[in-house]
């Protein structure tokens, strides 16, 4: 069980994939390896994309995730949706969480965009009553207009992502998920989305931001860590936690350069 | 752990009391399930000029093939029963079935991007296949009624009440299958590909063309089928009124407990997997 006032409790978390590199490709060794391939190890090389990482976010809190590609981000954010189970360890969340891993997953083409923002708002977890009342901010907060019934195949990608971006936040969550989506859309849309994601914030709701744009990172998060190699390197408040990504990142370049 | 533990209000983790919000999770799931298949039924004949004449059309002509080819080519012997009413009542019901498992096979596999970003309860997707045809099925009855009706014969009550009994049993039997091959078929797509070789062996194996009584002594081997007892249940009340009974139908019944119950401990096992597999 959760204490009072924690949204988020990661208990040595650890998560393991195997590389399929050696896959059998034939019959003869796929039955010759039939063991070690119904335990889907492949008899490929594991790889520990999150290695014993232990942290806890407060309610309302928001937490800023850095780190280099592969380093395990958004691993440790589908652990945290429960999407994927983590080989060790333990997560607690409470809470609705609304993941904004991709805007708009499972919106169909040939649909308007009316039908998909209310399947996505169920399928993402309102019910349909919720999502119907919703469905009027939605529409506004996207700025489709007459769009909205149109079939979603007509739209460029930048309202897809609008109307993506617009059906999860209205999902009403307690903890808010975002992996790197807001690096689309227009610069003014992209602006109403953090402004929106600052009211979420102001008024409680716990944010966990996955993004390498450090600058939001530091403007947004009150608290970031920085991971690598699936390791937690550096826990902190943001800004020194940056600091210490950026001097890593700089010392890294100045030795590749005299090398 | 299922799909919506943290999807439902200010509860706390994952590790909380259930009782309370059974109700709650089980009817957004409804109502998951509902959209989908609604989106389902829509996008299916979208943009043909036929529409839903399709769903009836398509099957009615396998019925008129299989009509020809056993009425002409190859006799089968029918116990003074109208060879259409032999087949199209048992073809209607077994197109309900094999659909739905081909169609339903790929549907965790094939939506990988779902899986992968959103929470929701996976079984929705194989299930809103099997409510999908079952739609189409039912939009199917009133022709069988009307070849019925073409011979003299007359529908009577026993249609009310053994159409939804054997509709029911049908749903159950596919929930338990349709689990078992959406879940294997994530980690073993050559699943999709045995099914369909496995549907056209089944479809001779099951009384549809011929009825039960022509297999004579091989009778209780056909009968390990559980839709062999089934089909043969659609066709008796469909064209001879007579309401199922448990000493016929019990090879259906224990085929689908038994469905049900390997179909969810086998999904139940493999759906923590599915993100990473997909």
């Amino acid at each position: 069980m959760l204490s009072n006032g924690t949204a988020i409790a990661l208990e040595g978390i650890s998560k393991r994939y195997f590389l399929r590199a050696q896959r059998p490709e034939d019959i003869k060794t796929t039955v010759l390896h039939l063991p070690s391939f119904l335990k889907r190890s492949n008899g490929g090389r594991p790889l520990w994309a999150l290695d014993d990482v232990s942290f806890s976010v407060k309610r309302g809190e928001s937490l800023g995730v850095i780190g280099p590609n592969g380093s395990g981000k958004s691993t440790l954010l589908k652990i945290i949706a429960d999407l994927a189970p983590p080989t060790r360890g333990k997560v607690e969340v409470a809470g609705r969480i609304s993941a904004l891993l991709e805007l708009g997953a499972g919106f169909h083409p040939r649909i308007t965009g009316r039908e998909n923002a209310i399947l996505n708002a169920v399928l993402l977890g309102l019910s349909k009553k919720e999502a119907l009342e919703a469905l009027p901010h939605i529409i506004a907060f996207s700025e489709l207009g007459n769009f909205i019934d149109e079939p979603m195949r007509t739209y460029s990608s930048g309202m897809y992502v609008r109307l993506g971006f617009s059906v999860a936040v209205h999902v009403r969550p307690d903890v808010l998920l975002v992996d790197e989506v807001l690096a689309v859309g227009d610069g003014e849309f992209q602006q109403k989305c953090f402004d929106h994601i600052a009211k979420l914030r102001a008024n409680g709701v716990t944010i966990v931001f996955v993004s390498h744009d450090l600058g939001s990172v530091t403007r947004f998060c009150d608290r970031a860590i920085l991971l690598q190699h699936g390791q937690m390197q550096v826990e902190g408040d943001s800004l020194p936690v940056v600091q210490e990504y950026l001097d890593r990142i700089a010392a890294f370049l100045s030795r590749t350069v005299s090398s | 752990m299922t799909a919506e533990d943290s999807a439902t209000g200010p509860l706390n983790g994952r590790g909380r009391s259930w009782s309370a919000i059974i109700p709650q999770r089980f009817f957004r799931t409804w109502e998951l399930l509902y959209l989908l298949t609604a989106r389902e039924l829509k996008l299916r004949y979208q943009d043909t000029i036929l529409g839903f004449v399709w769903s009836v059309l398509k099957p009615l002509m396998l019925g008129l093939v299989l009509y020809v080819i056993f009425s002409h080519v190859a006799r089968i012997a029918t116990n003074g029963m109208p060879l259409q009413l032999v087949i199209l009542p048992a073809l209607f019901a077994w197109t309900w079935f094999s659909s739905s498992m081909i169609m339903s096979a790929p549907a965790i596999a094939n939506n990988g991007n779902l899986i992968k970003k959103v929470h929701f309860p996976r079984y929705v997707l194989p299930f809103s296949t099997i409510a999908n045809n079952m739609v189409h099925f039912l939009l199917t009855i009133p022709i069988i009624m009307i070849f019925v009706l073409a011979t003299g014969r007359h529908p009577n009550y026993t249609w009310l009440i053994g159409i939804p009994i054997l509709t029911v049993l049908e749903l159950l039997l596919l929930m338990g299958a349709v689990l078992f091959v959406s879940a294997v078929d994530v980690y073993f797509r050559d699943l999709e590909h045995l099914l369909e070789v496995f549907l056209n062996f089944a479809f001779y194996a099951t009384p549809i063309i011929y009825q039960l009584s022509n297999l004579g002594k091989y009778q209780n081997l056909a009968l390990i089928n559980p839709m062999a007892s089934l089909i043969e249940a659609w066709r008796n009340l469909l064209v001879l009124n007579q309401l199922p009974s448990l000493l016929d139908i019990w090879p259906c019944l224990a085929g689908t407990v038994a469905a049900v119950l390997i179909g969810s401990f086998v999904f139940g096992r493999l759906e923590k997997g599915f993100a990473d597999a997909v």
